[in-house]
């Protein structure tokens, strides 16, 4: 017998696996996923009224799903014995995330071409391109759409703000950890605390301490009276609240750039300004561009505060794409038509971050 | 109880063991018993909660709640033997508003828990929450409470699709059905013949105002406004005087501007109901016999122009436009901010009793206003006569026992137990005397003098109470169709109205017509056929 050559490590030797094991392995592979399709066509037709009998609930075929899947990962090692022990590591992972996140995919896609509204004693019925033809006639989800453009707009002054807080924090000024602490504050707070306490608190046109302060200089305050100023308003309540992370990122950052580049630009001669234009500013381009990108798939989610605020309102000024969802499907309960828009906005969203990073990947890297 | 002690009574007293701790259970629930539980019995019963904690006392809080529960669980002791309930466990769903409702309920449910030996589990939802859980939970077949508080709104929902149990005889006797007010009677709460509802509010919007603004040197006028007309006229009047009482900016009538999940299009309805209601037909939102939406005829259009007239003049406070009921009510009039409002009767009783209210002493009531002239949908004209129609808004929260007992005799009849005595005819007064979230809705709720003999003054109380019995017993109320989805209707009804009010619609025509398209696509998403027989069926049709 010859010695194995090479990477004895990873080198799993091949079992000698008997055929009518391996016909055992398939065997129960086969025979439970015949088991999960033969049940859930079997529930198909009994809820379709073709068949007298059936379940009275989908339990049964997800216990037989269940089965299948212990018994694929049982095969595994019946069929290919030390070889599918390996399989087995990954196996499962994948099979849970089919489970909860492809499977309610593929769901929500079936769901969003239903008419389903909760309120109707028919349940989902499929109604084609019905709900696709009433998005791109809606208003409202266009206006929401456009109020997104604002909102993402918006991350670019967040960043500069973020940036001067960085800079300040990594400068040699007194309490500097204190301040780091105070700074980082905010986005320890839920979103929906912060809309109460600023939004309908300190805001609150009659008592809130801003109003107060404002009427004793003679303006009399509006704070989400016209749209402009309302949306100002909900994108400074996110901006206060999410702020503090990129500040942190961009803190880590510049605490990590080489300080003997910055040192020699200072020896060349160099003014602050021109150190931070030529040295900092680009170094920090790869940082800056995460934490630009990683914001604004935050903003894109944002919600929390329009809905406890403002509702959306005056007339639609400061919808999300998001809000405007909750609201289709929470109040009014139309689930198929809101689940269509949501699978919308994720395609947009996939299709924009994609295009995003495509855009910013030659920042990404740091300059040599 | 010690061992040795128990020993020498049995003794003593050659009692068993089982009279022995029957003997005690009664000592110790006598011990536990408020003071004034003893007083004079039953008959004292009513009087005595009022005294709990008294008006100008403070808010009640959860101990208050219990002895109030202690007090009125006779009628539960007649038809439960104690501990029969054991094992029981009940879910109960409700709302958790201005920590009333559910909260209150735990409390009033606690010596209903320890005498019958269940135990209820509990669900609190926000208000705004609330259709969306329950209508989720009809839907996905995932009823998940035995016990639910629900207005009679939502019966089209529950009671059309069999998930309620029915009401057995022996509640209908400990409730004393008879006592309701007459609109709150078959068929509200009832289904094909068959009784499903306790009944424990009677909802109404009345008409609050401050009597400062009001009167000979008042800067609103020698007399309160009556009709839609005055009270537009008045607020317009009022911009740029001083509130007498707070000193900042007068303000007229507070129209709510911002949505509520729904619940905010009731405020319209206020004003639209007097245009709308015409006395010759029950019918005013949707058109019976197609379920067009009446919702863009003039009389609404009228009445979103008033709103629209008062945006135009400057006459709301400013940030309006983000002001939902619970503003208008609970942070603007009660706090001193605008001088008309239209809420349910809760304005009411929290005016004298809550610890934010400041318009206790200045505040008057009355019915919805009316308008100088009707919209007769019919003939498709307008009439120049007067016309009143109070809006029964949400026709009051109702306790409701779920399907999910049935097969189950002593859950059942546990789940009975604990919804009557939170419909009780003695706790349903404390209920609507005191902050709760509930209104008067039963004819026993009208004695003036016991409200008097709980603290409040007879002219404040024949004032208030006066509006809501004047409301309940008008001919020409405008009642809440029982349809499904009726919140989904106000809920884009809102979003559109929010729409016109920020301006983006050329007229109040056009905010009107929206609603109307948005109306007409969810009557064919839940199916037109079956939302006509329904409606017919919810207006005696």
């Amino acid at each position: 017998m010859t010695a194995p050559e090479g990477d004895l490590l990873h080198t799993v030797t091949a079992d000698n696996i008997p055929e009518a094991r391996r016909r055992f392995g398939k065997a129960i592979v086969w025979g439970s996923a015949l088991l999960v399709v033969a049940l859930a066509v079997w529930q198909m037709a009994y809820e379709t009224g073709r068949v007298a009998s059936g379940f009275e609930t989908w339990r049964p075929v997800l216990y037989a799903y269940m089965l299948w899947a212990t018994a694929l990962c049982a095969a595994q090692v019946i069929v290919n014995g030390e070889k599918g022990k390996r399989t087995l590591f990954v196996l499962p992972a994948a099979l849970f995330v089919i489970s909860l996140v492809v499977f309610p995919l593929l769901f929500a896609l079936y769901i969003s071409f239903t008419d389903w509204n909760l309120a109707s004693p028919n349940g989902p019925q499929p109604n084609g391109w019905d709900n696709m033809r009433e998005m791109w006639n809606d208003g409202f989800y266009w206006n929401a759409l456009k109020n997104m453009v604002y909102y993402v707009l918006a991350v670019s002054v967040e960043y500069v703000i973020a940036f001067g807080l960085a800079l300040l924090l990594n400068a040699q000024i007194r309490a500097r950890k204190f301040f780091r602490v105070v700074f980082l504050l905010p986005l320890m707070l839920s979103p929906v605390a912060v809309s109460w306490m600023i939004g309908k608190s300190m805001l609150e046109i009659r008592f809130g301490p801003i109003s107060r302060v404002l009427r004793e200089m003679g303006v009399e305050p509006s704070f989400f009276g016209s749209p402009e100023i309302a949306r100002f308003w909900i994108m400074a309540m996110d901006a206060w609240t999410f702020i503090p992370f990129m500040m942190i990122m961009l803190l880590a950052g510049l605490q990590a750039l080489p300080r003997e580049v910055i040192e020699a630009s200072k020896v060349d001669g160099a003014t602050g300004w021109q150190s931070f234009r030529e040295v900092i500013f680009p170094l920090m381009l790869p940082v800056s561009v995460t934490a630009i990108v990683i914001r604004i798939i935050f903003k894109l989610k944002l919600a929390d505060i329009i809905i406890n605020v403002t509702s959306g309102g005056p007339g639609g000024a400061t919808d999300s794409v998001t809000s405007f969802i909750f609201r289709e499907y929470r109040d009014r309960s139309n689930v198929g038509y809101g689940t269509l828009l949501a699978m919308v906005y994720l395609v947009l969203i996939v299709i924009f971050v994609t295009l995003l990073l495509k855009v910013v990947s030659r920042w990404m890297e740091r300059p040599a | 109880m010690k061992v040795e002690l128990y020993n020498y009574i049995k003794a003593a007293q050659k009692m068993n063991r089982r009279q022995m701790l029957k003997g005690s259970a009664a000592l110790g629930a006598a011990a536990m018993m408020p003071k004034s539980a003893f007083a004079d019995g039953h008959g004292n019963v009513r009087a005595e909660i009022l005294k709990i904690p008294g008006v100008g006392a403070g808010s009640p809080t959860d101990s208050d709640w219990q002895k109030v529960g202690e007090m009125c669980l006779a009628a539960t002791k007649e038809n439960v033997t104690e501990g029969e309930f054991a094992g029981v466990e009940l879910t109960f769903m409700g709302l958790n508003n201005q920590n009333l409702h559910n909260f209150l309920f735990r409390g009033f449910l606690k010596p209903w828990e320890a005498y019958t030996g269940a135990k209820i589990n509990w669900i609190d939802l926000a208000q705004a929450d609330y259709n969306a859980r329950l209508q989720q939970s009809i839907a996905t077949g995932t009823v998940d409470f035995d016990i639910i508080e629900m207005g009679a709104p939502f019966e089209g929902d529950v009671l059309g699709k069999g998930l309620a149990s029915e009401m057995p005889d022996w509640v209908k006797e400990q409730i004393d059905m008879d006592d309701y007010v007459d609109y709150l009677k078959a068929p509200v709460g009832t289904w094909n013949g068959k009784t499903y509802r306790v009944s424990i509010d009677g909802d109404c919007h009345s008409f609050a105002y401050r009597k400062d603004y009001f009167g000979a040197d008042g800067i609103g006028g020698a007399e309160v406004p009556t009709t839609w007309q005055e009270i537009n006229q008045v607020s317009k009047d009022l911009v740029g005087k001083e509130d007498p009482l707070t000193g900042l900016p007068a303000h007229g009538y507070l129209d709510p501007l911002k949505g509520w999940g729904g619940f905010g299009f009731y405020f319209l309805e206020n004003r639209a109901s007097a245009y709308a209601k015409h006395p010759n037909s029950p019918a005013w939102l949707f058109e019976p016999d197609t379920m067009k939406p009446m919702v863009n005829n003039p009389a609404w259009v009228q009445a979103i122009q008033d709103v629209m007239d008062l945006i135009e003049a400057g006459a709301y406070p400013a940030d309006q436009i983000n002001a939902d009921p619970g503003t208008t009510a609970f942070q603007q009039f009660l706090a001193g901010t605008g001088s008309m409002l239209m809420w349910w009767g809760d304005v009411g009783s929290s005016a004298r009793t809550s610890d934010t209210s400041v318009v206790g002493d200045v505040v008057g009531f009355g019915i919805n206003p009316a308008s100088e002239r009707v919209y007769n949908a019919a003939e498709g004209a307008w009439e120049d006569t007067r016309n009143e129609a109070p809006n029964m808004a949400y026709i009051g929260w109702g306790v409701y026992v779920m399907a999910t007992v049935e097969g189950d005799e002593k859950k059942k009849k546990a789940a009975w137990s604990a919804a009557a005595h939170l419909g009780g005819k003695d706790l349903s007064l404390w209920a609507s005397a005191y902050p709760s979230g509930f209104q008067p809705y039963r004819n026993s709720h009208f004695q003036f003098e016991e409200w008097e003999e709980a603290g409040y003054d007879r002219a404040f109380i024949e004032d208030y109470l006066g509006s809501n019995a004047d409301s309940y017993n008008h001919p020409n109320a405008a009642i809440e169709p029982r349809i499904p989805g009726i919140f989904q209707y106000y809920s884009v009804a809102e979003d559109e109205l929010a729409k016109g009010y920020a301006g983006q619609y050329g007229s109040a025509q056009e905010t009107a017509d929206a609603i109307a398209a948005a109306w007409e696509k969810i009557t064919d998403q839940i199916g037109r056929d079956s939302q006509i027989a329904v409606y017919k069926a919810s207006l005696g049709m």
